[in-house]
């Protein structure tokens, strides 16, 4: 038995899990509020990262830091959660909001639409080129040289431990926020009936913005913690990344919250123990086997609710 | 009566109509192939990624031909123009580019495309068009096997020479023997698959285990795949299209402690994407900066294009060579076609060019050319082999 083939499989596919789950989030909470599927959300994502970039660059880029590493990711998770949430709230506000009572195809095409539109506008101004956060060269990789040892031998950087413990504070964080706040609370009775809770004096429509500026700024970690391990940024990331965490989301039970991290952690470590077992080859195909044979089992998803239509 | 006059009428515009449709789509491409026209307008047509991913490769390829064409204006005749299509390596833009070069007749030859699926997308329309077309950096094997023989040919050599070029340069002298291991990892692109297996079949020849692996060109994450890379293996193979993701897979590794030496292929040579301490880069042709015998040509480039070039440029400045050429001797009546563009440029033989000498086989491959193998040394690429 090789513990370390073990151990590195394990923590990458939580890592990357980790990164997926965040991004699911953002699908589950606007399906479960508009029960739209949001097929732009991966590019907010896309933004977010490049948002983050752009703040390493500001701050002299990768390999002349002008300040500290945690200052320079205090301000790159600020900046990127704020700005996408707002471009959320954007797309919600000129894209979709006109659509909400039209036929569910319209909205969907919609979706569609912006994602395009925003990969190609990031072309257009930012350019076609793989850019690097390159935080391998931060303070001399200080992110990824220190960290601790598991035992099988396995060095885990900081920077790992930043994706996986930002997500989990990140979760934890919406989790509290649905469950307890005022806001959180009319989110979820908008989620169970929207006409029905506007008739109890909820204000939809500040329940949907809310919705969708949480989703998004979520979406902006994700870019983050996506370039602060993986590095690599370009226009088009968000389609493959946003691919995932929707298969994620269904897999876990669009909706659902913690289906949607359930179905990040489930996608990461079904893509890393697949290419350290199998093959690399052959981890697109176990995944999407994975999200049919829960489809077969369990239509609505692990942790999904079977919906009741009352006629 | 009334109705029936104007159904006939409506039948006979139509097929009128169809009859002008039919013969504006005919004539463009068959005037322009078969007639010969005058020498007072040639153009050379070049299709390459000026813009895009890519783009710095084709802007320093299409420099290269430019600059040649600029020398060559000043003091020969006929004159030749450069006609330039930027098909950001897509191939449904190379074929768009080479419809439009089809049209064109003062168009009698063509530098281009520059990938081997752009070149591919692009052949059937070139060869319909009557139209020679030659790549400075399309190395895929097939390219040159027979279909467009006579209308393809390229001045660098192609995946079939550096496949068991790597493969005895890791055997020889980086010293993998028989029992260790090589993991080959392609992109899932059509270049990167090709040489991935001819590299993995020719290590397996010499007796050593090949891990091969795959991963899309759009992945990110490569620890779960490094984390396969055992002490056993020696060398890790990147025939990447995409020079940053190489850098990300050599980053990774040296993350997780691995001491496996990285080598690249000519898709990964960009030496501020991919300059890891020590890799290894094998490429088509050679740095021309660092040789003397055309450090005079190099300083002429650069007065025109200051900055940087890379090995990707020369090839074209030799194609333009072989077409300036070919459209001297064809033009020697006062009359070119591009079939005698097309026979001459073939023929060409150049003793001694910026990159070695050129004579073209049959199938339109360069006779004896050979691969070249860099390494990274302090962030510089340098040639090691």
């Amino acid at each position: 038995m090789n513990w370390n083939l073990l151990v590195t499989e394990l923590v990458a596919g939580i890592t990357h899990g980790s990164v997926y789950a965040l991004i699911a989030l953002g699908y589950s909470m606007v399906y479960g509020i508009l029960k739209l599927l949001n097929f732009a959300h991966g590019d907010v994502y896309m933004v977010g990262s490049f948002i983050g970039f752009g703040i390493v660059t500001v701050f002299g880029g990768a390999q002349s830091l002008t300040v500290s590493v945690w200052v320079l990711l205090f301000v790159m998770f600020f900046c990127a959660m704020l700005g996408g949430g707002l471009l959320g709230v954007m797309i919600e506000r000129f894209a979709y909001r006109r659509l909400r009572n039209a036929p569910r195809i319209a909205p969907l095409i919609t979706a569609l639409g912006v994602s395009f539109f925003l990969e190609n506008a990031a072309q257009l101004i930012l350019g076609a080129q793989y850019q690097s956060y390159n935080s391998y060269g931060w303070h001399n990789g200080e992110l990824w040289v220190k960290g601790f040892t598991l035992p099988a031998g396995v060095h885990v950087g900081i920077a790992q431990v930043i994706v996986v413990v930002g997500t989990i504070v990140l979760m934890i964080g919406l989790t509290l926020f649905v469950q307890r706040s005022q806001l959180g609370k009319a989110m979820r009775a908008t989620s169970f009936d929207r006409e029905a809770a506007a008739m109890m004096g909820i204000d939809v429509d500040r329940v949907i913005v809310a919705t969708f500026f949480i989703g998004s700024a979520l979406a902006g970690a994700a870019g983050v913690f996506n370039g602060l391990a993986y590095q690599q940024v370009w226009p088009y990331m968000g389609f493959v990344a946003g691919l995932y965490a929707f298969i994620a989301a269904v897999v876990g039970g669009i909706g659902s919250l913690p289906g949607a991290v359930l179905g990040g952690l489930l996608i990461g470590l079904a893509q890393s123990f697949s290419i350290g077992y199998i093959s690399s080859t052959f981890s697109d195909a176990v995944v999407f086997a994975i999200l049919i044979a829960v489809m077969l089992v369990r239509p609505s998803g692990l942790l999904g609710k079977a919906a009741v239509t009352k006629v | 009566m009334k109705k029936r006059s104007i159904g006939v009428i409506a039948v006979l515009a139509a097929a009128a109509a169809l009859a002008i449709v039919a013969s504006a789509m005919a004539r463009p491409a068959a005037t322009a192939a078969a007639s010969a026209a005058s020498c007072s307008n040639v153009q050379i047509g070049m299709s390459a990624p000026i813009t895009g991913p890519a783009g710095s490769i084709g802007s320093d390829q299409l420099h290269w031909a430019q600059f040649f064409f600029a020398q060559w204006n000043k003091t020969h005749k006929p004159k030749i123009k450069l006609t330039q299509f930027d098909d950001q390596l897509d191939p449904a833009k190379a074929a768009t580019g080479a419809q439009s070069f089809a049209s064109n007749s003062a168009i009698v030859g063509v530098i281009g495309p520059a990938g081997s699926d752009q070149v591919q997308a692009a052949a059937p329309i070139y060869k319909k068009a009557g139209l020679a077309f030659a790549s400075g950096s399309a190395t895929r094997v097939s390219l040159t096997s027979g279909k467009w023989k006579g209308f393809f040919f390229r001045d660098v050599p192609n995946d079939g020479v550096q496949g068991p070029t790597d493969a005895a340069y890791m055997t020889s002298t980086l010293g993998v023997k028989s029992g260790d291991t090589v993991m080959v990892v392609d992109d899932q692109e059509s270049y990167s698959t090709g040489l991935a297996d001819i590299v993995g079949a020719s290590l397996k020849a010499k007796g050593v285990t090949v891990d091969r692996e795959s991963v899309s060109q759009k992945a990110t994450d490569f620890s779960s795949l490094v984390a396969k890379v055992t002490s056993s293996v020696k060398v890790v193979f990147l025939p990447f299209q995409v020079a940053s993701e190489a850098q990300l897979f050599a980053q990774q590794l040296k993350a997780q402690g691995k001491t496996a030496i990285v080598f690249g292929s000519d898709g990964t040579f960009d030496v501020s994407k991919f300059n890891p301490e020590g890799a290894l880069i094998s490429f088509f042709a050679p740095d021309v900066t660092t040789i003397k015998a055309d450090a005079a040509i190099v300083k002429a480039f650069h007065k025109q294009f200051p900055g940087a070039t890379s090995p990707f440029g020369a090839p074209n400045y030799v194609l333009a060579q072989m077409y300036a050429s070919a459209v001297t001797k064809a033009c020697a009546d006062g009359k070119i076609s591009r079939a005698e563009v097309r026979a001459d440029v073939q023929k060409v033989a150049l003793s001694s060019s910026l990159i070695g000498p050129i004579k073209l086989t049959a199938k339109g491959d360069v006779a004896g050319a050979k691969f070249h193998i860099f390494k990274v040394v302090n962030g510089k690429y340098v040639t090691i082999a």
